[in-house]
């Protein structure tokens, strides 16, 4: 077994995608997925005994492609989904909240490829087409604790005039053929794009066997806000 | 050896008169530093802010670095240009930071600047573009001729880095 320590370690991350912000949008859903390197492998629950031999990597999803949106799979943990559609509240926050839950646990070896979670954004537009309003991603974090993060949403946006009026009227805008670009550094170069709105998620983030494989995280802080802050605060 | 690894994103730019913003990035570090996994250098997508005046790249960094040394702590260097309609990119601030030293999320705003010309060339920018750029990009993280340079303030990149150190206790490095 584990004569010379251990040599995977495990990170759980829990929480919820909260809320939206988007001034010009209404009736939206999101969908989440996570992105992550040929390292790492999200893991079924594991139990408190033993670690998993490597060759039981939990069902499915061993490559670390993702590529398809399938409907939930309720026994892997909720590492990807689609949300509910929110309208905003009629009160004067008009808020838009989902309030989404995220499971899910991986293992792995090397923290190179840690993963992000990446989110899309769809609603109507005024024909009632089924249109992309924003994609963002972010890093889940690595100290142990609770952390709120707000991330700004972005569209691909075409340069020409023309293109814009017949994308709108068409109903088809500019998307990504693939969420997970949204990820990833390489190939953005030459992307124009739009900001128009914000997410807000929550994590708790806890780690298993980092520090016995020689990882320093630094202090675990509980209550980790970055970005703008939200104006409407919703009540713990 | 011990590791390091940088985990972050460059969020996004303020301050800066134009809008259309987009980044070229790179880390430079010491001879005892090498790079096993990552981009060591790249370039963030062209952001027009619809709400604020902040302009959001969410650029994703993931950087796995081996050192025998603490010598050329790595750095990172920034040039934030900006895009007109027509495709011409005009240069709006340089900047450099050094990647935080200590594990854990740290927020860093890493200030810009952009070189002055003559008051030609002032003009010159004002109504057609265009402006002095440096020719080597060293002088933006180095401080070597600096001198030379007459500068004027840029906007400020917003930039969200985690450090995740590894085996430097076995070497008794405190940080």
């Amino acid at each position: 077994m584990a004569a010379a320590g251990p040599s995977v370690f495990l990170l759980m991350v829990n929480g919820q995608v909260e809320s939206a912000q988007f001034p010009e949008y209404d009736d939206l859903y999101c969908k989440y997925c996570f992105v992550y390197g040929q390292d790492w492998a999200p893991t079924a629950m594991v139990k408190e005994t033993a670690l998993p031999p490597a060759a039981q990597r939990g069902e499915g999803h061993g490559s670390p492609e993702l590529g398809h949106w399938p409907s939930l799979s309720s026994s892997q943990g909720l590492e990807e989904g689609i949300s509910q559609i929110t309208s905003k509240s009629q009160d004067a926050r008009r808020a838009l909240v989902w309030n989404f839950p995220i499971d899910v646990t991986f293992k792995s070896t090397n923290p190179y490829g840690w993963p992000q979670i990446v989110l899309s954004v769809y609603g109507p537009d005024v024909f009632g087409n089924d249109v992309v309003r924003g994609y963002g991603a972010v890093h889940v974090p690595f100290s142990p604790g609770r952390h709120k993060k707000t991330i700004p949403m972005f569209v691909p946006e075409s340069v020409s005039k023309l293109q814009k009026f017949t994308s709108w009227f068409m109903g088809r805008r500019p998307e990504y053929t693939d969420p997970k670009v949204v990820a990833q550094g390489e190939g953005r170069e030459v992307t124009r794009v739009r900001s128009q709105g914000f997410v807000t998620l929550l994590f708790n983030v806890v780690t298993k066997d980092m520090r016995k494989l020689g990882y320093d995280t630094g202090p675990p802080d509980t209550q980790g806000v970055s970005g703008p802050s939200t104006p409407q605060g919703l009540p713990r | 050896m011990a590791e390091v690894h940088v985990i972050g994103q460059i969020m996004g730019a303020t301050g800066f008169s134009e809008s259309s913003l987009f980044c070229k990035w790179g880390i430079h570090t010491g001879a005892a530093w090498k790079l096993l996994s990552g981009v060591r250098e790249g370039q963030t997508q062209v952001d027009t802010p619809q709400i604020g005046d902040m302009a959001y790249w969410s650029h994703p960094i993931d950087l796995h670095f081996a050192t025998k040394g603490l010598q050329g702590w790595p750095r990172l260097h920034l040039q934030v240009w900006s895009q007109d309609s027509f495709g011409r990119c005009q240069l709006a601030g340089y900047g450099f930071c050094h990647v935080p030293s200590s594990p854990g999320t740290h927020q860093l705003d890493c200030p810009t600047w952009r070189p002055l010309g003559s008051w030609r060339e002032q003009l010159a920018r004002a109504f057609v573009g265009g402006g002095p750029q440096l020719l080597r990009g060293d002088a933006i993280y180095s401080g070597a001729d600096r001198y030379r340079l007459h500068t004027a303030a840029g906007g400020t990149v917003h930039l969200e880095l985690g450090l995740l150190l590894r085996h430097f206790d076995r070497y008794g490095v405190e940080c």
